[in-house]
């Protein structure tokens, strides 16, 4: 794939990133649904997650990335072209993590809400309104 | 010279914690007697000031860093915990006043059912606290931040069927979460273009340690490889600020505070209000200091334009303004509060807006002395307002028990049937107030001291002014205790707990011990921590020495 395209594709990406992150910001804020919230602040987590991939990304001159796993016996040239060619580990273990918790912090919120659908009978948060602030 | 690791507990304490905590669930298909788990609960909390003890002697008197690679992974692979003077303190800090916290619980949570997820989630807020302090790594480090936010917001929520608690902990975890998702967004900014996260190797790129070369195969590792480090790091560390400040209810971010903490049980609320905002605050020096510190190249050496001052020079005026306004608007919202504990969370507000004052004089071009005095006066008040308003959470939580009411006026004349929890009320005010006989005093005048040596009269003034407009919140909680009205119940039928007394007790005398001690501890604690936290050159090269004995031994060396 010819360079031009390949950087194309990649502001496309990130030019979707970045919109993605302000809009789920906006829905997070601006949104009185708490459902709502929920989903946005899990659009916002998963464009960080996309992010993070992002960065770990590089372009071995020509050639596609290979994944960061050693499939093949450890000699010397295999792990020199190995760290030479193999997308950044890092940021995917990054992500991997970020997953998890942002599973137990939606499961939370999901719980809160539903307790407030209990005790308030709505989940818009204009209603729910008890508290001075 | 051979590799000699470091004993394991510098990283023992959080995940120990952990580990207690999500045993807990397990504890209750066997065990049914409360008296178990407060015991347990206890058992823990005495382990962890164990450690912590022994983690701030061993730095102290080794005087440096110490690192602990987790699993045995030569530094910039893995996860690292470095702890400093800074951290050891603080850490030292979380766990005795968290200590004093669980024992007051088991008064707390007699008649209270659910009391077996109470402490899971408290061991776990501990754990997460101490992970934040201990670690040497910033992903680490938000993954401890979730640890210390989903604790903390199923402990605002512990009263699940009371409306106004689910709602101040929706408030709180809405905003909470996205925090921290932004504060992980920060720290792919950081990964992206430093290549490392963790702290020293961070603050080893912002002050050009390039020519440190790695021994063994890790040559390749210096150097930057993506983007630009000067934008990122501004990126980051806006992002990441606005997660520490809104972590320590500063200013504009503290809209969560004042409903999130009266709303939690009352230890509960003397863990948030006295710990877990410092969490916040201890992040950001740790940024602002250590990562990216004076003198660090990137951010102070190369301003955008000429006569703009340089970034970091704006991000701490930034800080210092909105440590200012909280200062200013806690204390006059202290005043107009029913509510005592409202009242008291407005004081947290009040008083983390001197914290961000005092850390936001470290700019360029101030004098070094001036700003480690002004460090010192950080760590010093960070202290005194944890022991001091975890004791007023403790003292009027107990009253809060007996009368059943949180309203200033339905408590009036409290004193007479409940002496011990209505004199360690007026200690713990007067502490906070800054009256002599007690460290709030102290911190408060070296607070003072700092900002007239570093030349900015102005906020040594409105230290002043913020203080004399929290005089009337104060007033108020002092007249509650002894005011000669009638007790609001009648004389006789409350009996104070010894256990209560005891730690309220404990509280109230580590305020005077602190003035007493005052010119020791300032020598030898907090200046000492303040020069180590302003110079990270030995956080740097403890971290370097420890990486190349590591390879070295991986090679035979």
């Amino acid at each position: 794939m010819s360079t031009e395209v390949l950087s194309f594709l990649f502001s496309i990406v990130f030019m979707s990133m970045i919109v993605n992150t302000a809009l789920a910001l906006y829905g997070v804020l601006a949104r009185p649904s708490l459902v709502k919230k929920i989903i946005a602040l899990t659009i916002l987590g998963d464009s960080a997650n996309t992010f993070a991939i992002m960065v770990g990304f590089r372009q071995p001159s020509g050639t596609n990335p290979i994944p960061p796993v050693l499939l093949w016996k450890p000699t010397p040239s295999n792990i020199r072209y190995f760290i030479s060619h193999a997308v950044d580990p890092l940021p995917q273990a990054l992500v991997l993590t970020a997953i998890v918790i942002g599973l137990a912090v939606t499961l939370f919120l999901v719980f809160l809400t539903i307790q407030i659908y209990r005790q308030y009978g709505t989940t818009d948060v204009r209603k729910v309104a008890k508290l001075r602030g | 010279m051979a590799f000699v690791p470091p004993s394991p507990i510098y990283g023992l304490s959080a995940i120990l914690l952990i580990v207690a905590a999500f045993a807990v669930p397990i504890f209750t298909l066997f065990v049914k007697n409360k008296r178990f788990y407060d015991a347990y609960a206890i058992a823990f909390g005495v382990f962890a000031l164990a450690i912590s003890i022994s983690i701030a002697r061993k730095v102290f008197a080794s005087n440096a860093p110490i690192i602990y690679p987790f699993g045995g992974w030569p530094p910039p692979l893995g996860i690292v915990y470095e702890v400093d003077m800074f951290g050891a303190v603080i850490g030292l800090l979380i766990s005795s006043v968290m200590f004093l916290i669980i024992v007051y619980s088991t008064w707390y949570t007699e008649r209270l059912s659910g009391y077996e997820w109470y402490y899971t989630l408290l061991l776990g807020l501990e754990a997460g606290m101490l992970g934040v302090v201990y670690t040497g790594d910033i992903f680490n480090l938000f993954v401890m931040l979730e640890v210390v936010a989903i604790s903390a917001y199923g402990l605002v929520a512990f009263y699940r069927n009371r409306p106004q608690a689910v709602e101040a902990a929706i408030k709180y975890a809405i905003v909470g979460a996205t925090a921290t998702t932004i504060y992980f967004i920060a720290t792919i900014f950081i990964y992206g273009s430093y290549n490392t996260l963790h702290m020293a190797g961070i603050a080893m790129r912002n002050y050009g340690y390039f020519h440190l070369t790695f021994p063994g195969m890790l040559n390749y590792l210096p150097g930057v490889f993506y983007g630009n480090m000067l934008i990122s790091a501004c990126i980051a560390l806006a992002l990441s600020l606005w997660v520490f400040t809104f972590k320590a209810a500063v200013f504009p971010n503290h809209f969560w505070l004042p409903d999130a903490h009266p709303e939690a049980p009352a230890p509960v609320s003397a863990a948030l209000s006295g710990l877990v905002v410092k969490v916040g605050a201890y992040a950001s020096a740790r940024f602002m200091y250590t990562m990216f510190g004076l003198g660090s190249t990137e951010l102070l050496n190369h301003g955008i334009a000429h006569g703009v001052p340089p970034p970091r020079t704006m991000f701490m005026i930034a800080l210092g303004v909105m440590g200012a306004l909280s200062a200013v608007i806690g204390a006059i919202m202290m005043g107009i509060q029913r509510d005592v504990k409202r009242l008291l969370a407005y004081s947290t507000v009040n008083h983390i807006g001197f914290i961000y004052m005092a850390m936001a004089v470290g700019v360029q071009g101030a004098p070094r002395a001036a700003i480690a005095l002004a460090l010192a006066a950080m760590v010093f008040h960070m202290i005194n307002h944890s022991v001091g308003k975890s004791l007023l959470f403790m003292s009027t939580g107990a009253m809060i028990k007996h009368v059943g009411s949180r309203d200033l006026d339905k408590l009036v004349g409290i004193g007479k049937v409940m002496p011990v929890a209505g004199a360690t009320t007026v200690i713990g005010a007067l502490n906070l107030l800054g009256v002599p006989p007690f460290a709030g005093f102290l911190s408060k005048y070296l607070l003072y001291q700092a900002f007239l040596a570093v030349g900015m009269p102005y906020l040594a003034v409105l230290v002043v002014v913020a203080s004399a407009l929290s005089l009337l919140g104060y007033a108020k909680l002092i007249y509650m205790v002894v005011s000669s009205k009638p007790a609001p119940v009648a004389p006789g039928s409350i009996k104070e707990s010894p256990v209560v007394c005891g730690v309220l007790i404990v509280l109230a005398i580590a305020t005077v011990a602190l003035f007493a001690a005052y010119p020791f501890v300032l020598k030898h604690v907090f200046v000492v921590t303040a020069q180590h936290l302003i110079d990270p050159r030995i956080y740097i090269s403890k971290y370097y020495e420890v990486m190349a004995w590591m390879w070295s031994s991986l090679y035979g060396g």
